[in-house]
């Protein structure tokens, strides 16, 4: 049964998105699981009275970036330290994981199969599915992904949790999901 | 009579009962993933190859098996 082959496509979004901009994965996952609703932005703090004598107000000078002293390295970008989520290691790695069964995986796949041929619906112009309507299948799809791989594989799991939004945006790219499928 | 006993042992080799905690665990995690109500497989038979049938721990039995490459749970 090739069970394996199907993942490439999922495996191919997750890895072909993951780019250095992705942010490293947080050393713990089952929390973050869960997509988590998007924190509120903080109140700005409540400016200071003004005073009463009107002065003009003058453009505050811009903040020169700090500048490295001479001499000394320009310290490495962070982004560069972020592993970077390749296609064929992604693959052996889906291949290789022991934490889902074979049933499951095919399974996986089916649903995975299904999902990305919504996608396609949606490139074609059909409506629906609109991409609200996409977002929670994809959503619940990835947690499905995560849930069973969390406990055996954890660092799989964070490696696609860490690429959940760029996934997306391949899924919602005609062109991206086109190289893919 | 030969063919009788044939016959018998053909259908005794058909379900085969089997006690893989691995296997459980897939099993349950397909009629997981599938929707459906199951929470734990408690035992299992071998229907044929990827053909299953797993009772659960509430009760509930579905036949898990592989049918044009997708996999179908249907309760029993």
């Amino acid at each position: 049964m090739n069970v394996i082959r199907p993942w490439v496509g999922f495996a191919a979004l997750a890895a072909a998105c993951a780019g250095p901009t992705v942010p490293p994965p947080s050393p713990t996952v089952p929390e973050k699981v869960v997509t988590a609703p998007a924190t509120a932005p903080a109140p700005e703090p409540k400016a200071a009275p003004e005073p009463k004598t009107k002065a003009a107000p003058k453009p505050a000078p811009a903040p020169e970036p700090a500048k490295p002293a001479p001499g000394k390295p320009a310290p490495p970008k962070v982004a560069a330290s972020a592993p970077a989520l390749d296609l064929r290691t992604l693959e052996q790695r889906l291949k290789d994981t022991s934490a889902i069964g074979v049933l499951t995986k095919l399974s996986l796949k089916n649903q995975v199969d299904d999902l990305v041929g919504k996608f396609k619906t949606y490139h074609a112009g059909a409506r629906p599915p609109t991409l609200s309507e996409l977002k929670p299948s994809f959503d619940l799809l990835l947690m499905k992904v995560l849930s069973l791989l969390q406990d055996k594989d954890a660092s799989l799991a964070r490696e696609i949790n860490a690429s959940r939004d760029a996934i997306w945006g391949v899924l919602t790219d005609k062109q991206k999901l086109a190289e893919f499928s | 009579m030969k063919r009788l006993a044939l016959t018998a042992c053909l259908a005794a080799a058909v379900a085969v009962a089997a006690d893989d905690p691995k296997q459980k665990e897939d099993l349950a995690a397909v009629i997981a993933l599938q929707g459906k109500p199951c929470g734990e497989v408690v035992s299992y038979t071998v229907q044929g190859a990827n053909d299953f049938v797993a009772t659960c721990k509430d009760g509930n039995k579905y036949r898990v098996h592989v049918k044009d490459g997708r996999v179908v749970v249907e309760k029993q």
